[in-house]
């Protein structure tokens, strides 16, 4: 428990003094096995522990923790962020620019341009244009950095997804949850470090995967908070445990292993088991509380739009986030249920449909963060794995196909700039053209919003080391940073 | 198109981080060498621009020292004897190089500089040109690479403790430290141990009795025969051989994960070559070419036949995306060759080839040809560019006469479907004829034309004359549904007949049985390229078959391109007789270290699939090669090898640490002491269920399914696929097989085995972490299936022992964790179970009789005490944790 090996400085100074503390035993053998002195040495001395005890991160972060609403399926933003008056002007005429089609409906796009049915407005003093299906994401305008130029480059959602939230499109790697609360461990050692709050309706695309810890050992994939109760898993006692006969298990199960500790004095593995009793215990009350909304003021119920039946679920949801990273919980997400943005057809009925549900309650999120002072350290992030494109792809009823090549999602708090525009697409919004931030720009930021360097946060396999950015030439979007790199 | 975001496997971007361990004072006394020192931080930084490639930047080739002093465009590079004035350092102290975010560590600098400033010297004469040097002497004198040679087994002072060479070996080193072996564990801790180790089951306490009872000297050496004729015994050991070999019942790659059906026969293939004792070298042989030892064509196997072509299943463990035709079939096909590659070299090789996909290995003598020519060993089975889909692999297992009885069931059934065809149609025309006599005499006149729209043609390709008759006489157009109606008492009764009739035929065909497989077409055998930068796009030349060339110095090939005695190239076969010849360095050694870590916790080399410079370096490196000399000796049987270490001293001991041991090992590598470990995933389930006295004992066949329920969890049953998720779970015995029987989707993983780590498959999985946390923790306390487990498991103490607490509590101990309570455990045990046997007829009171009908010992508080107690021994840490 005492090695931090999060990072491969600290790494590098455990091995350094286990070595000497071993009398130099392997690197003399190892010096004379192989025959020269400067050879790239690795005695790995114990299989490494692995805690959720906080670590510190390599500079100053300014985020210290982040609620992520994943739009899962492609949320128009040629309808919601990146006002193309160019197509509206030229909607229904035949688009002639370069196009790439990805998704396996590619065949039904037609090659009409389709302006957006809505209307832009200036929001706030920064005058950031965004669509008039987002009046609450409109009012923090001011406080967000709006980003127009993403790039996933993945036309499938399976692949744009694992690519946004793992780092590369293939599967079985550990999720942005994890790589954070891997190299930074928790502040409430009563809560989950990394929660994830699933819909009412259904999983995401790729399910659990979402949330999986990969390669990395288990105790930093997600845990999924419900949308109803049981919220959490397992975590309540069944009726028959309830109350003093669980507590006079846990204070028996608890005597009984610390005799059985006497016996084996000194094993880590053991006092961690007994501990991770405790914290189970502690979390049945602990994550109780933090879940338990019914203490919150009628205003903030209000503010999160629990009062209507059309935002109740994901308000509950956004503010039991804000409940939790209150509480030193490091990362949130918030999932739809499977591909609710993706609009290939009957877009004109579905997106209004989808805004209502969730516009409110993102927005009452940032204002409720910032009202308590919680903004300037904890990252809000508001995006999916892909936009759309700008021309028809269903006729009946319309709709807009995958686009990955320039799509737009916002920012708050955490050390983002406020009322800011980052990147832009090209006039008919079907690639980025300036400023353009690829999914593990966007995670080199992530990390050094949180004082990582994402080069030295890092997991040993036996075979190789790995990174959230695996090697991309990943580089730190400066122009969003409140307080830019020099 | 498609835009695929391809990665392409990319070392080069590895740094090292480990060069500088070594003490500051050592270094000045160091002489620095370019093959020693200064080549791998080229090698690994700056070779790919400056030397390796067919451009060469800068006309600065770094491969060799004297390239250096002569320099490129800007000169030269070094100047012996003077960092300070040498180019190459201002260039490397500027950042400048390497380009893009990496650069050298102060260490790797001041290695560069200190071996400037004493000369620039090399070990030795540098060849005449940079390719001839393809590995330095350092290269090719590494640890893993030299040849098995057993060691004398050396002297020690406690002979008295030394049982087996191993020992020897072990104490040896202990001595050296002053320490020496733990005292030995008692027996019941040794049953335990042997149980999980060998079985992955815990004992039952008339095991436990009859092994303490057995006072002989020989006790521990027949329990080990004993276990190791279990069945169970490869169900335990073909697990690990799953982990590292990438099973899994599923294709994974994209989000379909489509199911393999028939994946399971490898998985009996394995448990079943456990169980026999084959020879490993013959497991290995068959698993990398049991195609090619089979006779075509593939027609009325013979069991050992149909084995050898099921081990190819091996090397079809890999993710294969190429059923899912919304891929990139072509990046998808190279992905199972390059996954494939993985696989072998990670298992087999203890190396990292794959490193070697895109450029030559950055830190291990691996070339970028000799991962194409292992890649050209196995592309003629694969042969991307005539890709066969994981359907068009199957092998049916069919014998001819099946196959013929098959091909006349379908005749008999066409026949039959012929006949019921011609008797609707003469239905049909009767009816027809019916209604044709009572029309006008000038419709009668086209009769034919009717006969023939309601008869032969269906309605879209009827004349317009036709439509327009049939249309204003439409009782005239008869069909099927009209004879329904018309003599429905007759429809019915030949229908009846008809599908009895087909049922009948249906009956007697045999169910067709397949294998997944790998196998060559004959005569088909595509050219293999050296892809630049590991791409598909970017073919080079073509390069042959063969082994690591660092082991190879222009003798015969190990692998020729083609076995002419052979249909097919005979490559594979080639190669798994090459690595099994009992002289190839890393097979054995690999091996012999997985055994043992699977025994002792941790291999002799703690990173069992890397045996290169980045992994670690043996902590008893005689008697890891005096194991794989004997294991290769004693003809590569794994029981034997078993038993020799666990007939041990080193595998007997305790596992208590003591202080002194502490001081000079903490980290247990000297082996003075058994290391605890905590059960894994599958131990803990199968072990909760043989406690309860649940376990499903059948061996083999199809896995369990597993499926989401609607909240994401994972559980043993069938998806109902309707909107709200439901499934359906499987109960009772059925779905109490050991977990190996659980089906390993590479996307889905059961919940109770995925909490304890359960191996993820991406593509195989060297080694399983073993964490510690709450979730755990609340599975214990609160999940519906391990509380119904407990409570099971007090119903079968009662019945084992009547209603006697004091006999339940020690029946329940015995069974759960192998032991005897003490006295005053006993009295504290009997206390808890008063105090819940109260709390629950105290609640029991208070329910409402809704609540009470959910809590299935309401009526019962003294079982529900028991049920409380037998969950305390399921979660408790003597149950956990082997010792």
């Amino acid at each position: 428990m005492q090695h931090d090996l999060h990072t491969s400085l600290a790494r590098r100074e455990f091995l350094t003094s286990q070595v000497m503390g071993l009398g130099g035993l392997a690197a003399t053998w190892l010096l004379a096995q192989d025959g020269y002195a400067a050879d790239p040495v690795k005695p790995m001395l114990e299989r490494p522990t692995f805690d959720l005890t906080p670590k510190l991160p390599h500079v100053e972060p300014s985020a210290r923790a982040m609620i992520s609403i994943f739009t899962s399926g492609g949320p128009s933003q040629i309808d919601l962020f990146d006002p193309k008056p160019e197509v509206d002007k030229r909607n229904d005429t035949e688009y002639t620019g370069e196009l790439k089609l990805g998704s396996n409906m590619a065949a039904r796009n037609s090659r009409k341009l389709l302006g957006s049915k809505w209307k832009f407005r200036r929001y706030g003093e920064s005058g950031i244009e965004m669509s008039e299906l987002l009046p609450h994401i409109g009012s923090v305008a001011d406080d967000i950095t709006l980003i127009r130029s993403m790039q996933t480059f993945n036309s499938a959602h399976p692949t744009a997804m694992r690519a946004i939230n793992s780092g590369r499109p293939r599967s079985g790697r550990p999720s942005l949850g994890s790589w954070i609360t891997y190299a930074l461990g928790t502040e409430n050692q009563n809560l989950p470090s990394f929660v994830v709050l699933t819909a009412e309706d259904g999983l995401p695309l790729d399910r659990e995967l979402n949330w999986s810890n990969g390669f990395i050992p288990s105790i930093y994939q997600g845990t999924v908070i419900r949308s109803r109760e049981p919220r959490i898993l397992d975590l309540n006692a069944p009726l028959h445990l309830r109350g003093p006969a669980q507590r006079e298990w846990l204070t028996f199960l608890n005597q009984f292993n610390r005799e059985h500790l006497k016996q084996h004095p000194g094993e880590n593995d053991l006092e961690a088991r007994i501990a991770s009793y405790e914290l189970a215990a502690r979390m049945q009350v602990a994550a109780k509380e933090a879940l338990d909304i019914s203490s919150e003021s009628v205003a903030t119920k209000k503010l999160y739009g629990l009062d209507q039946e059309e935002t109740r679920e994901f308000g509950s949801r956004c503010l039991i986030a804000r409940r939790l990273v209150e509480r030193g919980v490091r990362f949130v997400q918030l999932h739809n249920a499977y591909q609710q943005w993706d609009h290939h057809a009957g877009i004109h009925k579905r997106l209004p449909e989808m805004c209502r549900k969730t516009d409110q309650p993102s927005a009452a999120l940032v204002k409720d963060l910032k009202s308590r002072g919680l903004l300037d350290t904890t990252l809000v992030h508001w995006g999916g794995e892909m936009g759309r494109l700008p021309i028809i792809e269903m006729q009946k009823p319309i709709g807009r196909d995958h686009n990955p090549y320039g799509f737009s999602m916002w920012l708050a708090g955490g050390g983002v700039k406020g009322g800011h525009i980052h990147g832009e697409t090209d006039e008919l919004g079907f690639k980025a053209i300036h400023d353009h931030v690829t999914h593990f720009d966007y995670h080199a930021t992530l990390l050094h919003l949180f004082g990582l360097d994402h080069r030295e946060v890092l997991f040993e396999r036996s075979t190789r080391q790995e990174r959230l950015t695996d090697g991309q030439p990943a580089k730190i979007v400066n122009g969003i940073l409140k307080n830019p790199v020099a | 198109m498609r835009v695929f975001n391809f990665n392409m496997p990319c070392c080069i971007l590895l740094v090292v981080v480990f060069v500088g361990l070594v003490p500051a004072g050592a270094d000045a006394e160091v002489k620095r060498t370019f093959e020693a020192d200064v080549r791998p931080i080229f090698k690994s930084h700056c070779f790919h621009c400056h030397g390796e490639e067919s451009k060469t930047e800068g006309n600065l080739d770094v491969r060799l020292a004297r390239f250096l002093v002569s320099g490129g465009d800007s000169g030269p590079a070094i100047v012996s004897g003077k960092s300070g004035t040498s180019f190459l350092i201002e260039r490397l102290e500027s950042g400048e190089m390497p380009p893009g975010e990496k650069t050298l560590s102060a260490t790797e600098l001041r290695v560069i500089k200190e071996w400037i400033d004493q000369g620039a010297r090399t070990a030795r004469p540098e060849p005449a040109n940079a390719d001839q040097l393809e590995f330095t002497e350092e290269e090719r004198t590494f640890w893993s690479l030299q040849p098995v040679v057993a060691p004398p087994v050396p002297k020690v002072k406690a002979a008295e403790r030394v049982r087996t060479p191993v020992d020897a070996f072990v104490l040896e080193r202990l001595e050296r430290k002053g320490l020496s072996f733990s005292p030995d564990a008692d027996k019941r801790t040794l049953i335990r141990r042997a149980y999980f180790d060998l079985l992955g089951l815990p004992p039952s306490p008339e095991d436990v009795d009859e092994f303490l009872a057995d006072e002989g000297p020989d006790a521990w050496s027949r329990l080990l025969d004993q276990l190791l004729a279990s069945e169970h015994y490869g169900e335990r050991w073909a697990r690990h051989w799953l982990d590292v070999a990438g099973y899994a019942d599923s294709d994974g790659y994209s989000e379909k994960d489509r199911v393999r059906e028939s994946a399971y026969k490898y998985r009996d293939y394995v448990i079943r070559s456990f169980n026999a004792d084959k020879p490993f070298d013959q497991f290995l042989v068959e698993q990398l070419a049991g195609d090619e030892l089979v006779r075509r064509p593939y027609h009325d196997l013979s069991e050992a036949d149909k084995d050898r072509l099921t081990a190819t299943g091996f090397l079809r463990n890999g993710p294969d995306g190429t059923s899912d035709r919304s891929v990139n079939q072509d990046i998808a096909r190279n992905e199972v060759i390059a996954d494939t590659i993985n696989i072998v070299s990670s298992s087999l090789l203890g190396l990292s080839v794959g490193c070697a996909r895109c450029h030559n290995h950055r830190f291990d003598p691996i070339t970028h040809v000799d991962y194409h020519r292992m890649r050209a060993i196995f592309e003629p089975a694969f042969d991307w560019k005539n890709w066969r889909s994981p359907e068009e692999r199957r092998l049916s297992l069919w014998s001819d006469a099946q196959r013929q009885l098959s091909e006349e069931i379908s005749a008999e059934l066409k026949q039959a479907s012929n006949e019921r065809q011609a008797q609707i149609k003469r239905h049909l025309t009767e009816a027809l004829e019916i209604g044709i006599a009572k029309l006008p005499a000038d419709v009668q006149a086209k009769a034919d034309i009717i006969r023939d729209a309601v008869l032969n043609r269906t309605r879209k390709n009827r004349t317009p004359e036709q439509i327009a008759i049939l249309k204003k006489y439409f009782a005239l157009d008869v069909y099927i549904g009209t004879l329904s109606q018309l003599y429905p008492d007759r429809y019915q009764k030949e229908l009846k007949e008809y599908n009895k009739r087909v049922a009948k035929i249906k009956a007697r065909r045999p169910k067709e049985d397949f294998v997944r497989t790998l196998s060559e077409i004959p005569g088909k055998v595509p050219v293999t390229y050296l892809f630049r930068r590991g791409s598909h796009t970017q073919p080079a030349e073509e390069v042959l078959p063969g082994g690591l060339s660092v082991f190879t110095r222009g003798d015969q090939p190990v692998v020729p391109a083609n076995n002419p005695k052979l249909e097919t190239t005979g490559r594979r076969l080639a190669y798994a007789k090459h690595l099994t010849n009992g002289a190839h360095p890393l097979t054995g050694r690999v091996l012999v270290n997985r055994i043992w870590m699977h025994h002792f916790g941790r291999g002799i080399v703690a990173t069992p699939s890397d045996f290169g410079s980045q992994g670690d370096r043996p902590t008893h490196p005689e008697l890891l090669d005096w194991l794989a000399d004997y294991f290769v000796a004693n003809g590569w049987r794994l029981k034997k090898f078993h038993k020799l270490l666990m007939m041990s001293t080193v595998y007997r001991q305790e596992s208590v640490r003591t202080e002194a041991l502490d001081e000079v090992d903490p980290d247990n590598q000297l082996l003075g002491r058994t290391n605890l470990r905590r059960l894994d995933a599958e131990t803990i389930r199968d072990s909760v269920l043989t406690v309860s006295g649940n376990l499903n004992a059948t061996h083999y066949g199809p896995p369990m399914q597993v499926t989401a329920n609607g909240v994401g969890q994972v559980v043993i049953g069938t998806p109902k696929n309707d909107r709200e998720g439901r499934v359906i779970e499987l109960k009772g015995n059925a779905a109490f097989r050991r977990s190996i029987y659980v089906q390993a989707r590479r996307t889905l993983k059961l919940d109770m085995l995925k909490a304890f780590d359960s191996p993820t498959m991406t593509p195989n999985c060297e080694q399983r972490n073993s964490s510690t946390v709450a979730g755990q923790s609340l599975l214990f306390m609160n999940n519906v299936e391990l509380l119904s487990q407990s409570e099971i498991f007090a119903a079968r103490v009662v019945q084992d022992v009547g209603d006697d607490p004091s006999a339940q509590l020690r029946r329940a101990w015995r069974l759960a964790i192998a032991s005897e309570p003490t006295a005053e455990q006993m009295e504290h045990n009997l206390a808890f179970l008063s105090i819940q046997k109260k709390l629950a007829a105290q609640k029991a009171r208070e329910l409402t009789p809704e609540e009470a009908k959910k809590i299935s010992f309401a009526k019962h508080p003294e079982k529900q005490a028991l049920a409380i107690f037998c969950q305390f021994l399921l979660s408790n840490n003597a149950f956990l944790y082997v010792d």
